[in-house]
């Protein structure tokens, strides 16, 4: 079996006396769509966070492509496109300064900005700035961001929030077009539809511990059985 | 390096699309045009009552704005995601810091230049133009505030978790190194020994980024005795050889030591959590 782009070893995040995450520990591997699935308030965001090195762990390591975070940041952060689900835009720079901005520091050619931003269906709206955009927009800017140096690792943290139906189905179609180039895709969702159509595996994630690593359909189907008999038995 | 000029160029383009740095820049320009109206010999004769009337003005505006506006800047980074973002890029803590500061320092000092700018322009145009010599040491005070007061603004940013504390901090600062400290250094002075009182004045006077512009500035334009017999020793060393150098060495072991601290802070909270 391939080496993992992405482990994460019995990470656990202690902030303000309470434990976010405990022991949790999950690998992704190269091409594959995993989906880090729970209720709110689950832990999923704050082990997206410690995957992405936006947030320290306080015990346990994140490794990918065999960079730790701690030892190797900038080759670490070189193979990792992040896309945060509370990110405001202030200020008044257009979706494409904003863009530019990011490429810039990624070292992205001024050409891929235009070419990302009609990817995620922004073309028109590039002189717009970004802070008057719709939730929706918002989220797609952040995916443009996410997949502008193509890394080889993307994690997305509820990249579908705020998305109408049709590009929930758009963005479908874009992760499937990126694992098919090789990209591994990890990403965080309280929408089963969307893990199911999207992701290879599943890790179930409840109450800052991981539970179940599985198929998407047996862990969906195990996470979900509780809630179906619930409301099977209120009808 | 690149990382750091790219933040940077972001910082302008954010600075000189905020609608705060325009009233700064009008507020600023009113100001500085106040510098026509002062009788022309008065100019050109250094330091004087007006000279030191308008050095008081900028001394209560420049710290006040800038402190707002670079502590802003930074705590908004914190409150909007951006840094967890940028946390995540292959840049230094230290590449984002000094690139916001030099952003935000280059659309400060273009305001004023602006507004001196205008001021020269116009008194030219009316046949009454500053003197020069004046003019450019007015402009070396309030890049020297601007740029002391940044650096304390990136320590209150820094330490500010959301737009408000860096508010409410920022306020508290320019008020006690601004309007309080004169009354807050008489009372302090009188509690100590009288061998103290010297060697606590220049220790002070080094810790505040306003005293220290204003007294440099002051003894620069000739008016170094309105201080007083205790500022003896600051006058002679201002105006001998090395005053300039030594003041400015001053100046950059003041803003490196904010930076550094800043710097820490943000690595640590990138590290630790």
């Amino acid at each position: 079996m391939a080496e993992p782009i992405l482990t994460v070893d019995r990470v656990t995040k202690i902030a303000g006396g309470r434990t976010l995450v405990r022991e949790a520990s999950f690998a992704a591997f190269p091409g594959e769509v995993v989906a880090l699935v729970g209720p709110n308030g689950a832990g999923k965001s704050t082990l997206i966070r410690m995957a992405v090195g936006a947030m320290p762990p306080t015990r346990g390591t994140v490794a990918v492509d065999g960079y730790e975070w701690r030892k190797h940041r900038k080759e670490f952060a070189r193979r990792i496109g992040y896309m945060p689900d509370d990110y405001r835009f202030g200020g008044r720079l257009s979706a494409r300064e904003t863009l530019a901005f990011w490429a810039n520091l990624r070292g992205v050619p001024r050409e891929r900005v235009d070419e990302a931003l009609s990817e995620v269906g922004l073309a028109e709206a590039a002189r717009t700035p970004a802070a008057a955009f719709s939730k929706g927009m918002r989220q797609r800017l952040l995916f443009a961001q996410a997949m502008l140096a193509r890394p080889p690792l993307l994690v997305l943290d509820e990249p579908t929030n705020g998305l109408d139906p049709l590009w929930q189905a758009e963005f479908v179609r874009l992760v499937r077009g990126l694992t098919r180039e090789g990209h591994t895709v990890v990403f965080s969702t309280h929408q089963p539809e969307v893990a199911e159509a999207l992701a290879d595996r599943v890790v179930l994630v409840n109450r800052g511990e991981v539970r179940e690593e599985a198929s998407a359909a047996e862990a969906l189907r195990a996470f979900f059985r509780p809630l179906a008999e619930g409301l099977k038995a209120m009808s | 390096m690149r990382s750091a000029a790219h933040v940077a160029a972001r910082e302008l383009r954010l600075g000189f699309r905020n609608p705060w740095a325009y009233s700064f820049m009008a507020l600023f320009c009113l100001f500085s045009l106040s510098l026509l109206l002062m009788p022309a010999d008065r100019l050109q004769e250094g330091y004087s009552a007006a000279a030191g009337s308008l050095l008081n003005l900028m001394l209560y505006l420049l710290p006040l704005m800038t402190l707002l506006i670079g502590s802003f800047s930074l705590a908004s980074e914190k409150e909007e995601g951006s840094w967890d973002l940028l946390a995540t890029y292959p840049m230094g803590t230290f590449a984002f810091l000094a690139g916001k500061m030099a952003g935000l320092a280059a659309v400060l000092i273009t305001v004023v230049a602006f507004g001196f700018g205008l001021t020269g322009v116009l008194g030219a145009l009316a046949g009454k133009a500053p003197d020069a010599g004046v003019l450019g040491m007015f402009f070396a005070f309030a890049a020297g505030l601007i740029l002391l007061f940044l650096a304390a603004a990136a320590v209150i940013g820094t330490l500010a978790e959301s737009r408000w504390q860096a508010l409410t901090v920022s306020v508290a600062v320019w008020f006690f190194l601004i309007i309080a400290w004169p009354t807050l250094l008489i009372a302090g002075l009188g509690l100590l020994p009288h061998p103290w009182i010297k060697p606590a004045l220049a220790a002070l006077t080094a810790v505040n980024p306003a005293e220290l512009v204003r007294l440099f500035v002051v003894v620069k334009l000739g008016g170094g005795s309105v201080f007083g017999p205790e500022y003896y020793a600051w006058m002679n060393w201002i105006r001998g050889a090395g005053g300039t150098a030594g003041f400015l060495a001053v100046c950059l072991v003041w803003i490196a030591a904010a930076l550094m601290f800043s710097h820490v802070m943000w690595e640590r909270r990138r590290t630790h959590g």
